[in-house]
C-alpha cells in the first residue's frame, strides 16, 4: 500500500512537472521548491547519521577520542559566518580546507590530467596489421591535439604558416568535437524522457513491462 | 589573525600535503592519515551555511511578501521538517529514515520523481532547439551538424539498419578527431586547474576570504 | 501568401507542437516493440570482461555519483554491474558522492534485491545472519550452506543469496568525497565506520578481506557529474586502481583520453552503454533477460530519428526561405 501511494504521488509530481511544457502553473512551482528544501533537508539528515554521529558524538562520548573535539570545534567555526563580528573565524576551516585540497590535488591532477595526457598523445602512428582507418585515425590524434592546442592558444596572433594554419585545423577538429558531443546531448536527453515514461507506463500504468 | 592566520594555513597545509606525496615517510602517512580523517567531519558542519543561506534567503521573501513568496514555504517547511523527520520523530509515528516513513516517502516519492522529470524537460527543449536553431550557416556549423547526425545514428540501433557504416564512422570520431579535441580541453583545464591550486596556495587568490571582517 | 511566408510560418510554429511530436516518439515505441539489436562495443565490453573475470577472492566498488536528474541513464549501468558481481559473488562495497546520490544508491539495491524484480537476489541483512558470522564462517559457500541448513530456501525466481556485509556493504555518503576516496586507500573503515544501515563495518566479512582501495579489484564510477575525474585522479593515479566509467551521455564524449590512455578500462556512455551491458549479461546467462536500458533503445532510435528530421527540416525552411541572406526571422529563434 506504502508503494503504491508512493508511486501515484511520483506520477502526480512528475505529470505536474510535465504540465509546464503547456503553461506555467503554480503546481509546476510547488515541486520546483519543494525539490530544493527536500534535498538539502535530507542533506542534513544524512551528513549527520552517516558523518556526525559515528564519526564525532559517538567516538566522543564513548570516550577516548577527545582530539575528534579538534576537528569538531575546526567543523564549528563556520557557524560564525552568521555573526559579523566574529565571522572572519569562518576563514579558519575554509582555509584548512581549501589549502589542504589544493596541495593533495595539485601532484595527481598533474599526472592524470597533464603528464598522462601528454605521454599518450604521442603514439605509434603505423604498426604492421594496422588498417587503414587506424593509422588515419592516429594521425589525425596527435597532429589534431597539437593543431586545437594551436587554437587554444592565444598569446600569438594566429598568422603565418604554424600559428595561422595550425589553428585553422585544430577550429575543424574541436568542431568535430562538438558535434560529437552535441549528438551525444541529444542522446542524453532523450533517455532522460525515457526514463520518466518507463516510470509511467510500467511503474504507475502497468501498461509495459 | 583576520586575513594572514587564514592565508597561512592555506600555505602551510598546501605545502605539507604537496610534500608528503612526494616524501611517502611515516611522519608524513600519519599527518595525511589524521587529515583525511579529520577532513570530512570538518567539512560537515559547512552544510550550516547552505541551511543558513537559504533559510535567510526565503524567510526574507516570505517577510518581504515579495513575488510568488508562499512557495518559499515550500523550501523552508521540508528543510526542517527532513532532519526533525528522519532523525527525532518517533518510529511508530512515521519517524525514522527508513522505509516505510515519511522521511522515506519525501524523497524516495517526491524528491526523485521530480528532480528526475526536472531534468527530462531537456529533452523538449533539445527537440525545439533542433528545429529552430541548428542551423548549416558555414562550413564549420555544418561540419559540426554532420558530425552530430553521423554519432546519433550510430549510437542507436536504428542507425545499423540504415547502414553499418553509420556505427562504424560515429565510433572513429568519438575515438580520434573527437580525442584529439578533448584532450587539448583537457589540458588546458589541466594547466589551468595547476595554476588555481598554485595561486591559491601562495596567497595569490584571495577571493574565497570573502569581504567579511576586513 | 507568398513562399517566404510559408517557410517563416513554419519556423515560427508553436513549439508545443514539436513537444507533441517528442512526447508520442517516445511512447509509442513501448507499444510496438522493436526489439532492434544493440552491438557491443570495445568501451563496455572491456568493462564486462573485467568484472567476468572476478570472483569471490575479488571485491569492487560502484559508486553513486549522479542525482535523481540523471538516474534514467546512471541506473541501468549500477544495476548491471551489481548483478553481474552478485552472479559471480565478488562483493560490491557502494558509496555517495553526495548526500542525494544516496537515495539513487538505496533505489540501485532495493531494485536488486525486489522480488518483484525478474532475476533478483534474495536479501539476507547484515543482522540476519549473525550466528553464522559468530561461527567465524567467512568462506561464500560456506556462508550460504549454513544459511541454507538453518532451513532458508532460496525462493523462487530468485538468482541467488545476497549477504549484507558480505556480498555488499551500502557504504553511503561522506563528505569531500575525494578526499575520502584518498582515505580509503589508507582504510575503508575509518572513512566509514558504519554502514547508512548502522551496522559496524568492521565487523563485515568483505572488509575483513578488503580493509582499503589497494586490495579492490575495480571502481564504476557512475557519475552525472565530474566526480568521475575524482577516481581517476586520487583512486587511479595514486594507487593504480582500475577505474570503469558509467557516465551520462553529455559527459562520455570528454572521457576518451582517458581510455586511450588506459586511465579508465572502459565506459559505459549513457543508455546505451547500458543497453550494451544488459545485452551481454543476457546473453551470457547472467540476467533471465535484458532490463530497462535495452528497452529504452527502441524509443531513442525513433526520437533519434525525429530530432534528425527536425533538423533537416528546419535548415530547409531556414535556406529555402531566404533567411541565411536576409534579414533576420521574426520570433522563434
Amino acid at each position: 500500500m506504502y508503494d503504491v501511494i508512493g508511486i501515484w504521488a511520483g506520477a502526480f509530481f512528475t505529470l505536474a512537472i510535465y504540465s509546464f511544457l503547456y503553461k506555467e502553473n503554480p503546481i509546476y512551482r510547488l515541486a520546483e521548491h519543494l525539490v530544493v528544501g527536500i534535498s538539502l533537508g535530507y542533506g542534513i539528515a544524512v551528513t549527520y547519521s552517516n558523518v556526525l554521529k559515528p564519526r564525532l558524538i559517538d567516538p566522543v562520548n564513548s570516550g577516548g577520542h577527545w582530539i575528534l573535539v579538534i576537528p569538531g570545534l575546526m567543523g564549528f567555526l563556520y557557524i560564525t559566518r552568521f555573526f559579523p563580528r566574529i565571522s572572519w573565524l569562518s576563514r579558519y576551516p575554509i582555509a584548512l580546507l581549501m589549502g589542504t585540497s589544493m596541495g593533495v590535488a595539485f601532484p595527481l591532477t598533474m599526472k592524470a590530467a597533464v603528464l598522462r595526457q601528454l605521454e599518450s598523445a604521442i603514439i605509434p602512428l603505423y604498426r604492421e596489421g594496422m588498417s587503414w582507418d587506424v593509422v588515419l585515425g592516429s594521425v589525425i590524434m596527435l597532429l589534431g591535439t597539437l593543431a586545437a592546442l594551436i587554437y587554444f592558444f592565444f598569446s600569438k596572433p594566429h598568422k603565418g604558416p604554424f600559428f595561422g594554419f595550425g589553428s585553422r585545423i585544430g577550429i575543424w577538429v574541436i568542431m568535430l568535437g562538438f558535434g560529437a558531443t552535441f549528438g551525444f546531448t541529444v542522446m542524453g536527453r532523450i533517455s532522460l524522457l525515457i526514463g520518466r515514461v518507463q516510470f509511467l507506463l510500467s511503474d504507475w500504468l502497468h501498461l509495459i513491462k | 589573525m583576520k586575513r594572514t592566520v587564514p592565508l597561512l594555513i592555506v600555505l602551510v597545509g598546501g605545502i605539507l600535503m604537496m610534500v608528503q606525496y612526494f616524501i611517502p615517510h611515516q611522519v608524513s602517512q600519519s599527518i595525511f592519515n589524521y587529515y583525511t580523517d579529520w577532513a570530512p567531519i570538518v567539512s560537515s558542519f559547512a552544510l550550516i551555511l547552505g541551511i543558513g543561506s537559504l533559510t535567510r534567503v526565503h524567510a526574507h521573501k516570505i517577510r518581504r511578501k515579495a513575488d510568488n513568496w508562499q512557495y518559499s514555504w515550500a523550501v523552508l517547511i521540508p528543510l526542517y521538517l527532513m532532519p526533525v523527520l528522519g532523525l527525532i520523530w518517533p518510529k511508530s509515528m512515521g519517524g525514522g529514515m527508513d522505509a516505510p516513513s515519511i522521511f522515506h516517502f519525501m524523497y524516495m516519492y517526491i524528491q526523485i520523481p521530480i528532480q528526475a522529470t526536472m531534468f527530462s524537460l531537456l529533452a523538449f527543449y533539445i527537440a525545439s532547439a533542433a528545429f529552430r536553431a541548428f542551423r548549416a550557416k558555414s562550413a564549420l556549423a555544418t561540419v559540426l551538424l554532420l558530425a552530430a547526425v553521423v554519432v546519433m545514428l550510430g549510437q542507436v540501433p536504428i542507425g545499423e539498419l540504415l547502414g553499418s557504416w553509420f556505427p562504424k564512422l560515429g565510433l572513429w570520431i568519438l575515438r580520434y578527431p573527437n580525442l584529439a579535441a578533448k584532450r587539448a580541453i583537457m589540458l588546458g583545464v589541466g594547466f589551468g586547474m595547476l595554476a588555481t591550486n598554485l595561486k591559491i596556495i601562495f596567497g595569490v587568490e584571495r577571493n574565497w576570504l570573502g569581504g567579511v571582517g576586513k | 501568401m507568398s513562399a517566404v511566408s510559408i517557410w517563416e510560418r513554419m519556423l515560427n510554429i508553436d513549439r508545443r507542437w514539436i513537444f507533441l511530436g517528442i512526447g508520442i516518439v517516445s511512447v509509442v515505441p513501448f507499444f510496438l516493440r522493436f526489439g532492434l539489436p544493440v552491438v557491443t562495443t570495445d568501451e563496455v565490453e572491456s568493462i564486462y570482461n573485467y568484472v567476468d573475470s572476478l570472483g569471490s577472492e575479488d571485491a569492487i566498488f560502484v559508486s553513486f555519483d549522479f542525482a535523481p536528474g540523471t538516474q534514467a541513464e546512471n541506473m541501468p549501468m549500477a544495476v548491471a554491474v551489481i548483478r553481474h558481481a552478485f552472479h559471480n559473488h565478488v562483493p560490491v562495497f557502494m558509496t555517495a558522492s553526495f548526500p542525494i546520490h544516496q537515495t539513487m544508491m538505496i533505489s540501485a539495491i532495493d531494485y536488486v534485491l525486489n522480488p518483484q524484480t525478474e532475476g533478483f537476489y534474495q536479501n539476507v541483512p547484515f543482522g540476519e545472519w549473525e550466528r553464522i558470522r559468530e561461527k567465524g564462517i567467512t568462506d561464500r559457500d560456506e556462508i550460504v550452506a549454513a544459511w541454507e541448513a538453518e532451513g532458508n530456501e532460496l525462493p523462487d525466481g530468485a538468482l541467488g543469496w545476497a549477504f549484507e556485509g558480505r556480498d555488499y556493504a551500502l557504504l553511503g555518503f561522506a563528505p569531500v568525497f575525494n578526499l575520502v576516496i584518498l582515505g580509503m586507500t589508507n582504510s575503508i573503515e575509518t572513512q566509514y565506520p558504519q554502514d547508512i544501515n548502522g551496522n559496524p563495518t568492521g565487523e563485515m566479512p568483505m572488509l575483513h578481506e578488503h580493509k582499503s582501495l589497494r586490495e579492490v579489484d575495480m571502481v564504476l564510477t557512475c557519475s552525472g557529474s565530474g566526480v568521475c575525474v575524482w577516481w581517476v585522479t586520487f583512486a587511479r593515479e595514486k594507487i593504480g586502481l582500475p577505474v570503469a566509467f558509467g557516465v551520462t551521455a553529455v559527459m562520455a564524449t570528454d572521457y576518451y583520453p582517458y581510455i586511450q590512455t588506459g586511465q579508465v578500462l572502459g565506459q559505459m556512455g549513457g543508455l546505451r552503454g547500458a543497453a550494451e551491458y544488459e545485452v551481454m549479461l543476457e546473453e551470457n546467462g547472467i540476467t533471465p533477460s535484458t532490463d530497462k536500458a535495452f528497452t529504452g533503445m527502441d524509443v531513442q532510435s525513433a526520437a533519434h530519428i525525429l530530432i534528425i528530421l527536425f533538423i533537416i527540416i528546419g535548415n530547409i525552411a531556414y535556406f529555402a526561405g531566404g533567411f541565411h541572406k536576409k534579414r533576420l526571422l521574426k520570433g522563434g529563434r
